[in-house]
């Protein structure tokens, strides 16, 4: 079949992540390969309509059409504040790394 | 006579077109000893060799510049299987190389400012997260090359010990006493 593409769809709490791959057709978009996959009645405490996105790492609506081999990712909210994190590191005198680099 | 001639000019003329049509069909890419080597490494792309990934590590052996124990992922059996394949002897871990208990990342949900530095670093994608969302370690995909703890400006990520339960056990690779033959042995089995 030529017309199909391979996708995964994940969902990942902390100690438990699911990963779901499957086939889906050309064209598909996000939300139509997440409502297929299941993942949905796996978790109901995923709301669609309000959690962002992503495909690899970076964020997408949800009528994105899907490419061979994304991997759509399902996120939650941040619990922390950067900004409190940041301001509570800064008065420990803890340095923040820029991170990369050179190394 | 010119018989005898036409024919050995077009024996040499058919050799000539099959040698030259597989050396195009069946051309060989790269060097075949990198990819075996490459087959043999456990693809963690973790740089614990100090090579960027596991292919130049491979390209690196290859060429003799680099050590078969310089591997922690791929653990005694990886130098095991590099020493067979290159028929050098076996080579114990270095200094500082042996490999680590099984671990994975895991990062500290009250910490995390979601920046996306520890999913640039991850060699294997597996941190889900984007930039200002949660990001999560796929403890499936993660093989603990600790290559994302380093760049978190939080601190967040630690190394989880992976404990051996039912689900991951696996009897351990047989461990064989090698004595070396003494000479008279030798002798005897070759008169």
């Amino acid at each position: 079949m030529t017309d199909m593409i391979a996708i995964e769809v994940v969902y990942a709490l902390p100690d438990k992540q699911t990963l779901l791959r499957q086939q889906v057709a050309v064209g598909t978009t996000v939300l139509d390969a997440i409502q297929a996959s299941g993942i949905l009645n796996k978790y109901p405490e995923i709301d669609i309509a309000t959690s962002k996105l992503g495909i690899f790492g970076k964020l997408i609506k949800p009528d994105t059409v899907l490419r061979e081999k994304d991997r759509i990712e399902i996120y939650r909210p941040l619990i922390a504040d950067p900004k409190e994190v940041r301001r509570k590191r800064a008065e420990e005198g803890k340095v923040m790394k820029k991170g990369g680099g050179d190394a | 006579m010119i018989t005898a001639l036409l024919v050995m000019i077009g024996i040499s003329l058919a050799l000539g077109a099959v040698l030259g049509f597989s050396a195009i069909k069946f051309k060989v890419e790269g060097n075949p000893l990198v990819e075996k080597i490459d087959a043999v490494l456990p693809q963690t792309q973790c740089g614990q060799c100090g090579y960027p990934g596991c292919k130049p590590y491979a390209e690196a052996i290859a060429k003799g510049e680099a050590d078969i124990n310089k591997c922690p992922p791929g653990g005694e059996e990886g130098i095991r299987k590099l020493a067979d394949l290159l028929g050098v002897d076996y080579k114990p871990f270095g200094e500082g190389a042996a490999p680590k208990a099984k671990a994975v990342a895991f990062i500290d949900e009250q910490t995390c400012i979601g920046c996306t530095l520890c999913l640039q670093a991850c060699p294997v994608d597996a941190i889900a997260g984007a930039a200002k969302q949660m990001h999560t370690i796929i403890a499936s995909e993660c093989t603990g090359c600790e290559l994302c703890v380093e760049p978190c400006p939080v601190d967040c990520i630690s190394m989880k010990l992976i404990p051996e339960d039912i689900s991951n056990w696996k009897w351990p690779y047989p461990v064989y006493a090698l004595t070396p033959v003494r000479n008279e042995a030798r002798k005897v089995e070759a008169s």
